[in-house]
């Protein structure tokens, strides 16, 4: 500071008279008295120089800041001071303390201990949510196969992206500061890595020209992916399996800076010691992120196998109650339509179901037609009473079965008129006509147009007997000769017999009396001869007594076997057919 | 963290081109020699922990590729270097040259800290080509200066000691 220049005095001394020195030193007094009393408390000031409180609480601040820019005396010399300050406060107020340090604690330990059941939580849910499921029992397989744990399979396969580990690099000197891994990951020459990082950066800045603050971000190796933050102390490089989103380069950045905002006088000076940077191992796990797939908000598998089998049963219950009920109607529509079976009500309290009414003996067993739809008489019972069924199926019926025709009898129906045909033995004849009038629903019952049985048999042996003859010729002749008329006499009587049943039977067969030559002689000749042999034979019968038959006689000329069946061939003879009705009577009668 | 050590330090190998800074890494780290040459490609990161007077130290090792006329040696790999081993072939001459251009490159980058120089191949002397006065300059400021060999393991310990011992102490 320039020394105070003296006041200058006016310059006009004929005004002010210099002897009157009581009137000068009032002039000065009048004139200096403000700065005179200033000089008077300086002086007084300067002279007895002690620091006031006040002067000091005004610099105090600026004084150590500035302090504490030179060097860091003060700060050391503080440190007892404040420890001991602290001490002495929580001894006397520990309660002031405790409630100061507690919005801080709190929340501090409760993320540290979130951190913790995170990831706890986190690997046992996906463990439970893919222990059920198909994929699930993929992975089981898999932890099989290739020896790792299940959960560690779970973790890989519903990972979107999980950082395993992260450096935190010195970026100048490129040593490892800190570094952080992942549950279950197990770091391996991290410095190492950290130096190669920073290698690769400096290459790859140095290559490409690129300015020190740029540099790479990112680095792929397979599944794996390094980010790369820089900052201006530190590098952080987050190695991320999977795919990351793009915040999570936010969350790297964060923590860079709070590092970089608590540590950068530290990076500066680094000078190797590591251990100044253990701190940054919370910012650091933080950054320890991880995403795993959702679930699909669906119920496991097992759930939809199990809701399957239940639809399934549910349908097949459903169908076979369905079809239970549909052959139960069936079966009630059949006993409604069975002839013979009348129903008249039915008990359904059951079971078994009960059902009354009234059934013709001859109408079908109802325990039958209950087997048939699979029932049994503890499904359904029958009480039923007889009676007599009158419609034609059951006249019919009944009249089979009182009468129990041979198969060689007819029926013949036309309404309720009943008339019988074929034949039948006479004993079953006789019955019938004395049965088959009674017959309920039977208007009227008759034999007339049937054979008796025996009759016929009776006919057709007689024929046969007949066919069987023949009667011998001499040689060229055409007379009888004594021998044959005995053979005549047999024909005849077989013939009156034979005419007899004829009648009996209302028949009228035809008889042929045919007569043959032998081969020699001429044809004409041979004819004649045959004829009048035949002609011989006739008039030897007593035909005028024949009622119903009517014979013939017929010249065959020489006997061939093709024309008449079973003929001896060749002969001097005549023999007998019967050509209408022609064959066996009980056969054709049947 | 794995490592015990809290204290690291980053050291260079510079010299020129198959001198044997791998080799000597190698044989200082896992005690091994090969006579088989693969240049290094860029840069080979190798650790070791060294215990100095009761100090565990890791010493992260750069193995920097070695200089020729087609490759000069990049002055970021050297950044933040505590130290580093200067090698020379003992069996080439010319290897002096690049270490002194080598040795200019890393003041530059990384001020005057404390380097050991190597003269390497020792198992080799009969064809020697080196003697101590050719190298004068170079030593004057090493903080030691001794004869290797990668392959018998001569002097390898001691290089990587000694400057490991003058970073502890900086
Ligand atoms: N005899 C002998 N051979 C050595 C020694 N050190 C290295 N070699 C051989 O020298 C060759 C080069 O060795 P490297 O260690 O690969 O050399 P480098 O300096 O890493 O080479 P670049 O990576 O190409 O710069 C190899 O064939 C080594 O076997 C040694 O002390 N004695
Ligand atoms: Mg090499």
């Amino acid at each position: 500071m320039a020394p105070p220049s003296r006041p200058s005095l006016p310059n006009s001394p004929s005004e002010i008279s210099l002897e009157d020195s009581k009137g000068f030193s009032y002039l000065r007094r009048l004139l200096l008295q403000p700065e005179q009393t200033e000089l008077e408390r300086l002086k007084g000031r300067l002279e007895d120089f002690t620091l006031q409180p006040h002067d000091v609480s005004r610099v105090l601040p600026d004084a150590i800041r500035l302090r504490a820019q030179q060097d860091s005396r003060l700060l050391t010399s503080m440190i007892p001071i404040t420890q001991e300050a602290l001490s002495l406060s929580i001894k006397q107020s520990p309660q002031l303390i405790s409630d100061s340090i507690a919005p801080i604690l709190g929340p501090a330990i409760r993320k540290a201990i979130a951190r913790a059941m995170r990831g706890m939580v986190q690997s046992l849910n996906q463990t439970l949510e893919y222990s059920m499921s198909w994929k699930g029992l993929q992975w089981r397989w898999e932890a099989f196969r290739t020896g790792k744990s299940f959960a560690e399979v779970v973790l890989l396969h519903t990972l979107r992206f999980r950082v395993e580990q992260v450096f935190l690099i010195h970026k100048k000197t490129g040593l490892l500061l800190n570094h952080v891994v992942a549950e279950g990951i197990s770091g391996q020459g991290e410095e190492v890595i950290s130096g190669m990082l920073t290698a690769i950066q400096d290459f790859v800045r140095d290559s490409f020209g690129q300015k020190q603050d740029d540099g790479l971000e990112s680095l792929r190796i397979g599944d794996l992916t390094v980010w790369i933050e820089q900052g201006s102390g530190a590098i952080l490089a987050g190695v991320i399996r999977g795919a990351p989103p793009i915040e999570l380069r936010e969350v790297f950045q964060e923590t860079l800076e709070t590092i970089h905002a608590q540590f950068s006088e530290l990076l500066q000076v680094f000078k190797g010691d590591v251990g100044a940077f253990e701190e940054t191992r919370l910012p650091l796990e933080d950054c320890l992120q991880a995403q795993f797939e959702k679930k699909s908000k669906g119920f496991p598998l097992a759930f939809w196998i199990l809701l399957g089998l239940l639809i399934l049963g549910l349908g097949i219950w459903v169908f076979q109650a369905r079809s239970d009920q549909k052959q139960w109607a069936q079966l009630l529509e059949r006993i409604g339509q069975e002839p013979g079976l009348v129903v008249t009500s039915i008990q359904e309290e059951g079971p078994p179901t009960i059902f009354y009414g009234l059934r013709d003996p001859l109408a079908t067993d109802p325990e039958q037609i209950l087997s048939e739809f699979g029932y049994s008489s503890k499904q359904a019972v029958f009480h039923l009473k007889p009676f007599m069924d009158l419609t034609p199926e059951f006249v019919e019926k009944r009249a089979y079965a009182v009468l129990q025709p041979p198969s060689s009898a007819d029926f013949r129906w036309q309404a309720t008129h009943l008339s019988v045909g074929g034949h039948a033995p006479h004993a079953w004849i006789t019955q019938a006509n004395l049965l088959g009038p009674l017959l309920p629903g039977v208007m009227s019952f008759e034999t007339n147009g049937m054979f008796g049985t025996e009759d016929l048999e009776r006919f057709d042996t007689l024929r046969a007997r007949l066919e069987r003859l023949s009667v011998n010729f001499l040689v060229g002749g055409s007379a009888l000769t004594k021998g044959e008329k005995t053979i005549i006499s047999k024909v005849s009587e077989i013939l009156e017999s034979f005419d007899k049943q004829a009648l009996l039977l209302g028949l009228n067969p035809q008889v042929q009396v045919l007569g043959f030559t032998d081969p020699r002689g001429s044809r004409d000749a041979n004819l004649e001869l045959s004829t009048a042999r035949a002609k011989n034979v006739v008039q030897a019968l007593p035909t005028n007594s024949f009622r119903a038959l009517k014979v013939e006689a017929i010249g065959k000329g020489v006997t061939r076997s093709a024309e008449i069946e079973g003929l001896p061939i060749g002969g001097r003879r005549a023999v007998f057919r019967v050509v209408r009705p022609q064959g066996n009577l009980l056969e054709s009668h049947k | 963290m794995s490592s015990k050590a809290v204290i690291q330090k980053k050291i260079c190998m510079l010299g020129g081109f198959a001198v044997g800074k791998t080799s000597l890494v190698k044989r200082f780290v896992s005690g091994q020699f090969s006579e088989k040459y693969h240049t290094t490609i860029g840069v080979k990161i190798d650790q070791k922990t060294q215990c100095v007077d009761d100090t565990e130290m890791l010493l992260v090792l750069w193995d920097v590729y070695g200089e020729d006329d087609f490759q000069k040696v990049r002055a970021s790999y050297l950044h933040g270097s505590a130290g580093y081993l200067l090698v020379v072939d003992g069996t080439r001459k010319e290897t002096l040259d690049i270490a002194r251009q080598l040795h200019t490159l890393a003041v530059q980058s990384m001020g005057a800290v404390p380097y050991v120089l190597v003269i390497n191949k020792h198992d080799l002397r009969e064809s020697w080509q080196v003697d101590p006065k050719m190298y004068e300059d170079l030593a004057s400021n090493a903080c030691l200066v001794l004869q290797s060999s990668a392959k018998t393991g001569e002097g390898v310990e001691s290089a990587f000691n000694e400057l490991a011992k003058q970073l502890l102490k900086a």
